[in-house]
């Protein structure tokens, strides 16, 4: 009876058991026939319904390529001046926009802002336009506001990376060791002492590695400024393109891949150098 | 004989009086803290010549840096102000945005695809083929990254015409080389036992890669995944201003027309998706998160 009792139960366990796992898999099967519908209809849209096959040619690509692949190398002499431009602009621009990410990072940190709550979601406003405008729209508007021009390009990126500078800051400034915080306090400390004397020291590995980070990613950044009219390699391939020389275009692109290689070693090193 | 080394010796291996001790450790410090300042002063000078040359190279108006913001802020309340909403609340407008966000689940979708096996050759502990493989597949991915998205989309456009086929294969290496890295990371990360472990009992890399790679990262991946699909949307909205579809080119559109107003709305709109999309990944990635643990 007791027996009969305790295997009932158990098989009924046993029925529940397999109808969960039968309606979690229904849930994963589902999610990823969902997303392949998406995809699905996604692809037919730009590969069917917006693309004009008749105008693209096997003929057609491999020509283009070919213009592409004749490299103008005689172009390289006169880009090594538009390459140091784009190097010097983005080492600029991460300087100006760590300058002007600290402020905003010391309002947007819980723990040391000095104006409570509002502040703190008025700095993280600011932090997250700063990174959701993509740089080519921050250099339309900045070509706007100061004209054609590597300033335009400088300012585009410092208001660029001002969100990625300023919200890992923020961060390292909320898990800052309390510690010394602590004790300044205790002593009478006010305020503009503890940050620069408990806080910011405790900060400043972080600040240099995401500086550094941000330098790299600049760089890439630099070279389409030109693009809208701010400046650097981007502005020697607009010329090229104007004029369909598609081999010089070439040349941009392989400049464009050497000084970001550079960059990266130089980046790789300075890390290194400070950890 | 030996009494007289050893009684020699014994006064060096007296040890030094403590304060003597103290006395060294201290002038040793203090050199450290002269050279360590030395350095930092030449340092800073260094970076000012820099500064210096740069701003003198780059030609750039100083003078014009301060008054940046006010006429930044002047720009944007005459011509920018008001935003001409009814821009952007047509019909062709709203299917651009759809187009946008089609063009960057395809592109997520095939970057993934490529970015996942590129990964598992890059990645220096697992990878199939060390020797040719491995280096060959990192400088790929380092190739994708390193040529800006909107460079890409500019030569495809070249090559393949205007539209929204042109703007995603752009996309699509962006991606590759965006989440490469990061899924590489991942790889490069996991536990090396159960791969010697199957490599042991006589397991093929793919049988490796399955068995042993793919459980341990896959959480990671679908985080990159996400995370790339919002960095990609981001770009997507932009790549139109190139002629590769999508929100961008009705940017491009009312920029050439100089409709500062259209430019205004359109502008705020982008904001609003990338916004949107942002907080979706986040979303989707704190969900992943909680799955797991």
């Amino acid at each position: 009876m007791l027996a009969g009792a305790t295997l009932d139960a158990l098989e009924a366990r046993a029925d529940r058991l397999d109808a969960a796992r039968l309606r979690s898999r229904a849930v994963t099967v589902a999610a990823w026939a969902a997303a392949a519908l998406l995809v699905g209809a996604s692809l037919w849209t730009i590969v069917v319904a917006d693309t004009d096959w008749s105008r693209i040619t096997g003929e057609s690509v491999l020509r283009s390529l070919g213009r592409f692949a004749r490299v103008d190398l005689r172009l390289l002499p006169e880009l090594a001046r538009p390459a140091l431009d784009t190097a010097l602009m983005a080492t600029l621009a991460t300087l100006l926009g760590a300058a002007m990410a600290l402020p905003i990072a010391w309002l947007g940190a819980a723990n040391a802002t000095p104006l409570g709550r509002p502040s703190v979601v008025f700095a993280r406003g600011l932090m997250t336009v700063s990174r959701s405008v993509h740089e080519i729209v921050w250099g339309l508007l900045f070509v706007a506001a100061a004209g054609l021009g590597t300033l335009a390009g400088i300012l585009a990126m410092a208001v660029r990376s001002i969100g990625f500078i300023s919200k890992t800051v923020a961060e390292a400034i909320e898990d800052a060791d309390p510690g010394p915080i602590e004790a300044m306090r205790a002593v009478g400390a006010n305020r503009t002492q503890i940050l620069f004397w408990a806080i910011l020291p405790q900060v400043v590995p972080v600040l240099l590695g995401n500086v550094i980070f941000e330098w790299d990613v600049n760089i890439r950044r630099s070279t389409v400024m030109g693009l809208v009219g701010a400046g650097g390699l981007g502005l020697a391939m607009h010329r090229q393109m104007a004029a369909y020389e598609y081999g010089g275009v070439s040349a941009v692109v392989l400049v464009v891949l050497g000084l970001i290689l550079l960059g990266e070693l130089a980046s790789h090193h300075a890390r290194k150098a400070i950890v | 004989m030996r009494a007289r080394p050893s009684s020699e010796a014994a006064p060096e291996a007296a040890p030094p009086a403590p304060g003597a001790r103290l006395a060294e450790v201290a002038a040793r410090r203090d050199r450290a803290r002269r050279d360590r300042t030395l350095g930092g002063f030449l340092a800073l000078l260094a970076g000012l010549a820099l500064l210096g040359f740069a701003l003198d190279l780059l030609a750039i108006p100083l003078d014009r840096l301060p008054g940046v913001a006010g006429r930044m802020a002047e720009v944007l309340a005459t011509r920018y102000w008001p935003p001409r909403l009814s821009h952007v609340a047509e019909r062709g407008y709203l299917r651009a945005v759809f187009d946008t966000l089609q063009m960057s689940i395809v592109a997520a979708a095939l970057g993934m695809a490529l970015a996942a096996p590129l990964a598992w050759l890059a990645a220096f502990n697992v990878s199939p083929a060390p020797r040719l493989g491995q280096p060959l597949a990192r400088l790929l991915l380092t190739a994708f990254r390193s040529v800006h998205e909107m460079i890409w989309t500019i030569l495809l456009v070249t090559v393949l015409g205007f539209g929204m086929l042109a703007g995603t294969l752009a996309l699509t290496l962006f991606c590759a080389g965006f989440a490469g890295k990061l899924l590489a990371e991942a790889v490069e990360a996991i536990d090396p036992g159960p791969v010697e472990a199957l490599r042991a009992a006589g397991a093929g890399p793919l049988q490796v890669f399955f068995w042993a790679v793919l459980p341990q990262v896959r959480v990671a991946w679908a985080g990159a995944a996400i995370y790339t699909w919002d960095v990609v949307f981001r770009a997507a909205t932009v790549v139109g201003f190139f002629g590769a579809g999508g929100m961008g080119s009705y940017l491009r559109e009312s920029v050439q027309r100089i409709e500062s107003q259209e430019v205004a709305a359109i502008l705020l709109t982008i904001v609003a998706v990338v916004l949107a999309a942002e907080l979706l990944s986040g979303w989707a990635r704190a969900r992943l998160a909680r799955a797991v643990a």
